[in-house]
Order: structure tokens, then sequence, then C-alpha cells
């Protein structure tokens, strides 16, 4: 159980300007699950492309079995048996899940010819054995995130990996699919894979973890072997520093309803959804993925045209064609993925914040560029972003202060109904934390936050109240005070048991 | 934020003083008053129908139709001057008119019917030529109207209109671009259409003015091109839409959209039409001519897309050796 599979020896590696790897040694054993943890930035990632032939060290030595060996290109990575599993899916949207699955050793009959049927026979058994439903004739493109990623990780489990490298392989899933994906890589590391586990959930880490490596500016500050460290310290030692309370919520609610929704239903599968949101409220939206989160998201932005329902704004009945509707009438949509739906990647920071108040702007038919760097800079001092994101565009900045300037856009406008969705999703906690005290300073403000968020203990500690979804609808609204990790798990989890707060319910 | 002039106007203009210098070291006329303003002449056309292309491209489309569209509108404005009595004063801006509703309909087709732009407007190159060709039984007009050729000949204070028409069309574009909220708007949406949506742009209407932008600058160019030869024919114009494609990508213009500089395409087409004016000069024949313009365009292209690679270069040549510090 406990043979070395593969060793790093002070491997250094240096880009223009920055040393991203700086002397980092880690043994991953046989049967072990190793978590690499450590801020964006701290080197993680330069030591996965190392370690997955994406690129080569500047020095220090990658042993096998003790031997010194070179892992040129993802190819030999693939023949040495290493499987990555990276943040950025590298499935083709366009293909089946069993060609995805295979790609690139698609399994030839007679004549050169690609047997499909054993193509879909085989994918099939990896998804079985993975517990997971998905058809492999599916394409891939029409699946959620989660799936996506789960069909990922298929493609490691189909080529019997020694060792598989996962760079956050949860920051899409569910509850659900965590602890399915959690059970397949226990079986694996059973059976001797070494797995490299890497993660910004520190809950997981907690949950599946056996030993951890922790990085900071490039070089180890914490390897700990086979012992556990508890998750107070390893924060610590990520940052650098004491990072103190890791939730600071405020209470900002107050009774006046700013947005009400009646019996709201689409085809997109929002079933009879009825909730109210609060001026200066934080309203969590919890469940597992699929339930219904985002969709209850796209009907109330005029995303999805409404079947049934109707939505109520400040007393006011209103009917959003489109999301120009929603957004002139105060509403923003911070979306999942920064990266493809919210930011302007040939804009510097300025142009993104001011891109939906563009009209506020507008001087006798000019855009007034002296206003909107004022305006902007001020903005970004007071969110502490990164001053280079200044004249620089936002392709060059971290997770975290991109997210914060997505967040910025609505700060900026009047928008008075933010709705979060998983906003903390891929940025270290130093952002995450950021980004709590943004949603602070919306509340105080007077503005409403939906809050939808797959990692429990943040919806839990920055909720007012959570709506708990199943199957496209609200199943409780509960005080978030009065609920546990473990309520809102079962709750959202199972069908069978449903969620039964604790002291007493909150109106709804 | 982009203003009018910044670093992305550096790489254009210089590649344009270069080959200037190559130009008037290698010919002796190069430089002559005369030369110089032919070049004006020639580089008006095409620099101008330029803009349109610019604009639709920084909104991540694309637009094939504009040659056929000059054909199609010369042969209109012939049919305006000669043979339905239309005065030229007249006629002029209902040619701008049509061109801008010409544009605005390929604009809703491809915004709003959701077909590519590529194929909305391939689709019009060539219907626009057949169309043209449906006037005066297919054949060329000429000797319009002797007025209109001053829109192209005519000077003032010595210079050649075409260079004020330059002056007040990039101006108004650059501007347009830099300080209004539907230029921001044309750079979001080609930036990123997803989030151009979510945070409240109009993309369907963005994208469809950008080519009623484009169709209006297609009929300033058509108007030059029938005042240029006092004619209408079904044949002028063609390939004119890839030399303003050429003239914008020259100048630094992302395909992908949203980035570019609309000044750059200015000096991107004055490359372009300095090197014909060179090759012309030196008396080589069209052969070389259009194999030195597919060279350039790849160079353009390239020297931006291996723009990482080449200061790597150039930093391992100097050999600076990078400090520590955070590393992605």
């Amino acid at each position: 159980m406990t043979t070395a599979f593969l060793e790093l020896a002070r491997i250094s590696k240096a880009y223009p300007g920055v040393l991203a790897n700086d002397k980092v040694s880690i043994t991953l054993l046989a049967g072990s699950i190793h978590g690499l943890l450590g801020e964006n930035g701290c080197g993680k990632s330069t030591l996965i492309k190392t370690l997955s032939g994406v690129q080569q060290p500047d020095s220090g030595d990658i042993l096998l079995n003790g031997t010194p060996i070179r892992i040129p290109d993802p190819q030999a990575a693939r023949r040495l048996g290493i499987a990555t599993v990276f943040q950025e899916f590298s499935i083709v949207p366009t293909l089946s899940v069993g060609e995805n699955i295979f790609l690139g050793a698609l399994p030839r009959g007679r004549y050169g010819v690609v047997d499909w049927r054993k193509v879909h026979a085989d994918a099939a058994a990896v998804l079985a054995e993975m517990d997971v439903d998905i058809p492999t004739e599916a394409l891939t493109g029409t699946l959620s995130v989660g799936e996506q990623q789960l069909v990922e990780i298929a493609k490691a489990v189909a080529m019997d990996a020694r060792m598989i490298i996962l760079d956050e392989p949860t920051a899409a899933l569910g509850e659900d699919e965590i602890e399915r994906l959690h059970t397949l890589l226990r079986g694996m590391r059973s059976r001797g894979t070494a797995i490299l586990y890497v993660s910004h959930r520190l809950d997981e880490v907690e949950r599946i973890v056996d030993e951890v490596t922790i990085l900071r500016n490039g070089r180890v500050v914490r390897a700990s072997g086979e012992m556990k460290i508890a998750i107070p310290d390893i924060v610590n030692a990520m940052v650098g520093e004491d990072v103190g309370e890791h939730y600071p919520k405020e209470r900002n609610a107050t009774d006046e309803v700013v947005l009400e929704a009646r019996g709201l239903s689409t085809r997109a599968g929002v079933r009879d959804v009825s909730l109210a949101l609060h001026r200066g409220e934080v309203l969590g939206l919890g469940g597992v993925l699929g339930s219904g989160r985002t969709e209850i998201a796209r009907a109330l932005f005029g995303t999805d045209a409404l079947t049934g329902g109707d939505i109520v704004l400040d007393g006011k009945h209103v009917r959003f064609r489109n999301e120009s509707d929603a957004i002139r009438a105060g509403l923003a949509l911070v979306p999942e993925n920064r990266k493809v739906d919210g930011l302007f990647f040939n804009f510097t920071a300025s142009g993104n914040i001011t891109a939906a108040s563009l009209a506020t702007l507008v001087r006798r038919g000019v855009l007034d560029l002296a206003a909107e760097d004022t305006a902007t800079r001020t903005l970004m001092r007071d969110l502490e972003i990164s001053a280079e994101a200044e004249d620089k565009t936002v392709n060059f900045l971290s997770g975290g202060n991109q997210q914060k300037i997505v967040i910025a856009r609505w700060l900026f406008s009047d928008a008075r109904v933010l709705i979060l969705d998983e906003p903390t999703q891929g940025i270290d906690i130093g952002a995450k934390i950021a980004v709590y005290t943004l949603i602070n300073r919306l509340t105080r403000a007077g503005k409403s936050v939906i809050l939808i968020s797959s990692d429990h203990d943040e919806l839990l500690a920055m909720s007012d109240r959570i709506a708990v979804m199943r199957h496209g609808t609200i199943a409780r609204i509960v005080d978030a005070a009065s609920l546990t990790r473990n309520d809102l798990v079962r709750a959202s989890a199972s069908t069978a048991d449903p969620v039964r707060p604790r002291p007493q319910e909150a109106t709804v | 934020m982009k203003r009018m002039f910044d670093a992305q106007l550096i790489g254009p203009f210089a590649a344009m003083i270069i080959a200037a210098a190559v130009v008037a070291l290698t010919t002796d006329s190069f430089l002559n008053p005369g030369n110089l303003s032919n070049l004006s002449l020639q580089v008006s056309i095409v620099a101008l129908i330029a803009i349109g292309a610019t604009v639709v491209i920084f909104a991540a489309g694309i637009d094939l139709s504009a040659g056929s569209m000059v054909a199609l509108l010369t042969m209109i404005l012939a049919q305006m001057l000669k043979f339905m009595g239309i005065p030229l004063v007249l006629a002029v801006p209902l040619i701008l008119l049509t061109g801008c509703l010409l544009g605005l309909f390929i604009g809703l087709i491809t915004a709003y019917g959701r077909i590519p732009s590529f194929i909305a407007t391939l689709a019009a190159l060539i219907a626009f030529r057949g169309l043209a060709l449906t006037f005066n039984n297919g054949s060329p007009v000429f000797s319009l109207d002797p007025a209109l050729e001053t829109i192209f000949y005519g000077s003032l204070l010595g210079i050649p209109l075409p260079f004020f028409y330059l002056v007040f069309f990039y101006g108004l574009a650059a501007f347009g671009m830099n300080y209004t909220k539907l230029g921001r708007e044309i750079y979001a949406v080609g930036g990123n259409p997803a989030a151009a949506v979510l945070t409240g742009i109009d993309v369907k209407r963005v994208q469809a003015i950008t080519f009623a932008i484009a169709g209006f600058m297609t009929a300033v160019g058509a108007i030059l091109m029938a005042a240029r030869l006092n004619s209408g024919s079904p044949n002028y114009g063609q390939t004119l839409e890839l030399q303003a494609i050429a003239a914008a990508v020259v100048g630094g213009a992302s395909l992908a959209g949203g980035r570019g500089n609309i000044l750059a395409t200015l000096m991107g087409a004055m490359t372009i039409v300095i090197v014909q004016n060179g090759l012309n000069l030196n008396a080589a024949p069209s052969s070389v001519q259009n194999i030195v313009l597919g060279t350039i365009i790849l160079c353009a292209v390239g020297l931006d897309m291996w723009r990482v690679e080449i200061s790597a270069f150039t930093r391992r040549i100097v050999g600076r050796r990078p400090p520590p510090g955070k590393a992605g």
C-alpha cells in the first residue's frame, strides 16, 4: 500500500518574471489520495503540467519506481499510466459520450474501421463501474456541466491509470455526485492507484484525502506525509497568515419584500416555485445539481419564458421578455461560469465594470471616459482589485480578481436584486472571503441577493434564509441559522426524507 | 480603456512607414507629389469600405458582400442619373440610403435569422452581382454626369477631395468606436456575446447595426467608384470585399471580434496600396503583386498571433533572468 509510485525531487520551473515551482518535492504513493492545496498562483497548475507532460521542469528529477524519467509530452504521460483530469474540460461537445471516453484510442475492428459496438459497450461498462447513469450515445455537449465533468473523469478511468491527477474535479459537481466520485476514488485507491487531488473545497479535502502537501509562492510550506492537518491550520498555511473569520456574515435583511415569485413554472423544469426576497436579504438556494437552482435563476431573469405564475417587483407585476428587460427592471445575474458568460476578455477592468451601465455614462451622446475612469478606479481600490487590471485586459487576472470585477459590474449599476450563481467556484480562500465581504456590502446598501452555491458551509454561513430545491421546486424555505450542514445535505439529497428544521420554520 | 490613439497603432504604423521607406528607396518617383496624390486616390475606395468591414469584424461578424454591392449600387446610380433623370444631389443620398438599407437587410438576416454572417454575406455576394446584371441588360453605363467626376477628381486647396473623405469618415468612425455607447457595445458583442446578453446589451440589434454601417460605407465607396470612371458597371468591385478585410487584418483587427483599432485599418489599407504602388513603379507583373499581397496578409496575422513567442525569443536572446515571485 505504501510503495512510492512517483517521486518529484526538487522540481523548479520559472516563467518570465515568476518562479512558479521552487524546488518542490512530493512523493506520490500507490494506493493513497494525496491532496495538493494552495491559493491560486501558488504553483499547483505548474506542477500538474509538469506531471502530465504539458511542459518540462527547468531542473529537478521525476523518479518512477526509483528510476529517473522524463515526461516529454502528454502521450508519454499516458503511456506511463498517468491520467490527468484538467479543470478546463478537454471533451469534444459535438461527439457522443462513448467517443469522448475513448477518444484517441478508439477500438478498431477488421479493416481498421472503428468498432462502434465495442466503444459503446466499453463506455457503458466504465460508466456503470462509476455508478453514473449517462447514455453513451448522448452528445456530450447536451449534458449538464456536472455530467460533462463525470465524462471527463470516465476518460481517466477507462485508460486504467496507475496514477490519476484531478484538478478541482468537484468544482461543477453537486453533493451526490461528489459522494459518487469519492466512492469511485476510494475504490481506485484500494486497487493501488496513486491519486493527486487538487481542490479549493477544504470540507471535501478533509473527507477524502490521506495526506496533504501545501504550496505557497511556488514552495512547499507544509508536507504532512501521512499525517492529517486541521483545516484552520491548512488555511493559515495556504494564505501565510491568520485569516480570521472565514465567513464574515452580516445580517442586513429587512421586512420589506422586494421580489416575489408566485407559482413560477418553465419548460426548463421549474415547477410551481414561490418565494419572497426581502430588502437586504441573502436568500440561499440549496440542492443537488439538476434540482433546478440555475433554472430558477433563468426563470427570474427572463432567459426562459414562464409557462405559469408571475413575478412581482416592488409591488408591481412585471413580465420579462428577455434579459435586457430584467436588467432594466433592476435585476442582475452573475453567471456560474464567469469565463464563458461573464467577462469581456477584450476589455480592461473599467470596460467590464461599466458594461451594464453605459447609458449612465453618456453625456450629450458621448461616453464620459473620465468619469468612467474615476468611478471604476475608486471601486477597484475599494474592492482591492489588482491595479494591474487598470491597463491590462482581464484575461491576465486571477480568478478571484475576475470574479470581483464581474460582481463590481452590478455594484456600479443600480441593480437591486442580484442572483449570484456559484460566485466562489474555483477561486482561492482569500478571494472567497473578499466575495463574502462584497455580498455584505451589497446587502448593506439595501440590495438583495439570491445565492446559489454547492458549497454547503458557504450557503449556510452566508444566507439569511435557505430555499431547499428538489426536482425543480422549493421543498422548504427555512431560516439558515436553524439548519445544520447535515440537515441540508440530507434535505437536498434524498427525496424520501423531507427537511425538518429544528427550532422553527421561517416564514415563506 | 480603448482610446483613439493607443499601442495597437504602433505595429500597423511601423509597417506602413517601413513599406513607404522601402518603396521610396527602390523607386525614383514614389515621393513625387503627383504619385502621392495618386496614392490617396487609389487608397480611398478600399479604405472607406474597410471602415464598414472593420466595424463588422469588431462585432465578430464578417462582410463578404461589399464588392458585389458596389457593382449593384453603381448600376442603380447609373439608372437614376441616365435613365430616370434624377439629379445628382438627390441620387447621391438615395444611393447612401439604399446601401444602408441593403446592409441592414443582411444584418437582420444574420442577427435575427441566426444565419452566420459568412453565409449570409456570401449569398449576398453572389446575389448582388446577379442583381447588378439585371440593369441595362447587364451592360455598363458610361458618361453618367460630368459633375459626378468632381466627387472623385475634385480638390480643395490643392488637396484631392478623397483625402477629406478619408479624414472625415475615419475621424467619425474612430470617435464612434471610442467615445459612444454604440462603439463600446460593438466591442462588447465581439468580445463575448453571451456576457453581452447578460449585461443587458441588445446583441442582435448591435450586430444588425454594424451591417447597416457597412452597407453605408460600401455605398460611399460605390459613389466614388462610379465617379472615378463616370460610369456604372456590373463588373465593378471584384474582390473589393477581400481587400477591405485584408486592410482590417493587416491593421490588426482580430477576426474573432472585440479587438482592434479602426485607425489601424487605414494604415493597413495604406500599407497594402503602398506596396502595390511600389510594385507598379518597379513594373512588377500583376501575378507578383498578388503573391506579395497574400504574403503581407500572412505576415501581418502571423506577427500578431506569434507575439508571445517572438517576445519570449527576444528575451532569450537578450538573456534576462526572471526574478522570483508569485506564479500561476
